[in-house]
């Protein structure tokens, strides 16, 4: 049986990903699902649950609203919501059930605007697919509703593709700004931490996007179509990549990943973030290249690299490249063989609030990884 | 391009009339795709001379994601490209998702832009019994609803509900109701009624077909009228309910 973990864990899933992206919005984030699932979402996989306040509900599906097509208890409940609360928009999005019943969550969102004049956008999430697709949905939907056309800044960059699900709550989307404010960039908008729907509004005003995940890279092409904006897929690590981020950023056009075969050094999670740390390592003169089990875009990875899913794929390519080091979640220590070391680099989309202490900030520091 | 969808009762002729219908819109230069959205896939079996063709559920089920549109794609002698959706292992699964699975399929193979399709039609199974079966009115998908009935009063009972329905769904950006095709089987009062059936709904009857011999000979040919009886009464009848559809669904 293919895609099976039976010792590793799996990264959290799309609907998790609509809810991280909208987390600091203002709006209104309605998942339809029973009752009690609502912790999945919102702590398990939201570490600012705990500190800053979100309207994130579930509309507590029961088995004869389900069986019976009631989707006027969706609609309704969610209208009375809006209603209490005046959100800036609403999103609803989908869980297993309703995608087995077929929910229609573009018109169900057609007939709450009908009713609220909210902005209200349908998200037919099942939680077969992960975070990165879901955020990405997330930020290229409200991109192309709420971005609008403003004279462009010479100065100043956007940053796409920021979760908690990535960088955790450890500093790192800070130290981006900190470190493009420091090299003379004006950081525009945020896409989605320390973010508000006013940072949508004024995407167009950016002369290049940096995208920090693969969830930035769907709105990063809207917006080099609608503006002409071009982007750079990277994350300013370690203290030699993060000079080549500055240069890309000048020129997008300009290469900014190296490439090695791994002997030494794999690294396995999100592509865009494990490039960038490869490249860093690569600098360092240590050959190194990563694994992403998540969905890359084909820019991201080299013939080197591997677009590998499951945990027996995981395994096996391992097993047969031989990697002295491996970078990865504590969790992926279950299939990593016996002889090759195992370098914690904990995920939160992957591990949750399991190892928060080893989500690491590398943004613009001298990274010090003993082989 | 149009996009419009055939309901009615089971067994009231929605694929016999789709089958016609799509060879003659091929016939006059439009690029026909017909979608079967039925577990039974027999909805092209005219226009394909019943030589059988995968399914698209039964495609993905072999292959995964590795399906193709050649794989489910069968271009009949009239150039219709024909489609069926298929379904679950009978008695089993999921017949209304199958659709939903199969007609998004059809939108991640991009079938209508590879074969460069200007009219759909879909060919719905019975009643809008779930979710899965409305599928084919939401939006991006039918633009127009067209009810097969005769003047039986079960065949008027479920295209009322199906009328019923698409009015349900009016705030959703569905399909609208474009018309009722009175498919005769000589009952009492059967114009009454079906006149009757189209003006609560607020819309008409766009066409009629006679209970005519040739059609059921065709049927036994394995053939359609455009091929077997060219000049037929009832190839006459269901040219114009065709030149109808396409002027009600804008088409040229």
């Amino acid at each position: 049986m293919k895609n099976v973990s039976k010792r590793i864990s799996c990264y959290s899933a799309d609907t998790a990903g609509i809810c991280s992206a909208l987390y600091e919005l203002g709006g209104l984030t309605v998942v339809h699902d029973a009752s009690g699932c609502n912790s999945t979402y919102s702590t398990h996989d939201e570490p600012r649950w705990f500190d800053m306040p979100s309207r994130i509900f579930i509309s507590a599906l029961t088995e004869a609203d389900a069986v019976m097509g009631n989707d006027e208890k969706l609609i309704s409940d969610t209208v009375k919501a809006a209603k209490d609360l005046k959100p800036e928009f609403i999103a609803l999005c989908g869980s297993p059930m309703p995608m087995m019943t077929g929910v229609d969550f573009d018109a169900i969102a057609q007939e709450v605007e009908r009713r609220t004049n909210l902005p209200t956008f349908g998200f037919s999430t099942n939680g077969m697919a992960t975070y990165l697709e879901g955020a990405s949905e997330a930020f290229y939907t409200l991109s192309l509703y709420f971005s609008e056309k403003r004279e462009q800044r010479a100065d100043t960059v956007n940053i796409l593709g920021a979760t908690p699900l990535d960088f955790g709550l450890n500093g790192s989307v800070e130290a981006i700004k900190a470190f493009l404010t420091e090299n003379n960039f004006r950081v525009g908008a945020c896409l989605s931490m320390g973010a508000s729907l006013n940072d949508f509004r004024m995407l167009s005003e950016a002369r290049v996007n940096l995208v920090i995940s693969q969830s930035g890279v769907k709105t990063a092409k809207y917006l080099y179509d609608e503006y002409e904006i071009p982007y750079v897929c990277a994350v300013p690590v370690g203290k030699f990549f993060s000079k080549q981020v500055l240069k890309a950023l000048e020129d997008p056009s300009e290469q900014v990943f190296k490439n090695g075969s791994g002997s030494e050094v794999c690294i396995i999670g999100e592509g865009i973030y494990s490039k960038s740390l490869a490249s860093e390592l690569l600098y360092k003169g240590i050959d190194a290249n990563i694994i992403s089990p998540l969905e890359t875009d084909k820019g991201v990875l080299s013939q080197n690299d591997a677009q590998v899913y499951s945990e027996e794929d995981i395994r096996a390519y391992l097993k047969e490249k031989k990697p002295k080091t491996v970078i990865a979640d504590p969790l992926y220590s279950f299939v990593i063989p016996k002889g090759t070391k195992h370098y914690p680099l904990a995920h939160f989309a992957f591990s949750g609030r399991c190892y928060t202490s080893k989500i690491l900030n590398f943004i613009d520091r001298e990274i010090d990884i003993q082989i | 391009m149009i996009k419009f969808a055939l309901y009615g009762k089971g067994g009231i002729g929605k694929s016999t009339v789709a089958s016609n219908i799509s060879a003659i819109l091929s016939g006059k230069g439009f690029k026909v795709m017909q979608i079967g959205c039925d577990p039974k896939a027999d909805s092209t079996a005219l226009l394909r001379g019943h030589k059988k063709i995968p399914a698209v559920l039964d495609a993905i089920r072999e292959k995964g994601k590795n399906v193709s549109l050649s794989d489910i794609t069968y271009i009949s002698d009239s150039g219709v490209v024909c489609v069926e959706a298929g379904g679950p292992i009978p008695g089993l699964g999921c017949a209304g998702r199958g659709i939903i699975n199969a007609l998004e399929k059809l939108d991640e193979l991009k079938a209508f832009e590879e074969y460069g399709i200007d009219a759909v039609i879909y060919d719905v199974l019975g009643d809008v019994v779930c979710g899965g079966f409305s599928m084919p009115m939401r939006k991006g998908y039918a633009e127009k609803v067209f009810v097969v009935t005769s003047g039986e009063k079960m065949s008027c009972y479920a295209a009322a509900n199906i009328c019923m329905a698409v009015d349900n769904f009016k705030n959703r950006g569905y399909a609208g109701l474009g018309g009722i095709i009175l498919n005769r089987r000589n009952v009492a009062d059967e114009e009454k009624r079906c006149e009757e059936l189209a003006r609560d709904f607020g819309t008409s009857v766009i066409g009629r077909i006679d209970r005519l011999k040739e059609i059921e000979q065709a049927e036994i040919a394995e053939s359609v009228l455009k091929n077997y009886a060219p000049g037929s009464v009832a190839f006459k009848q269901i040219e114009t309910i065709a030149e109808n559809i396409v002027s009600i669904c804008g088409g040229e």
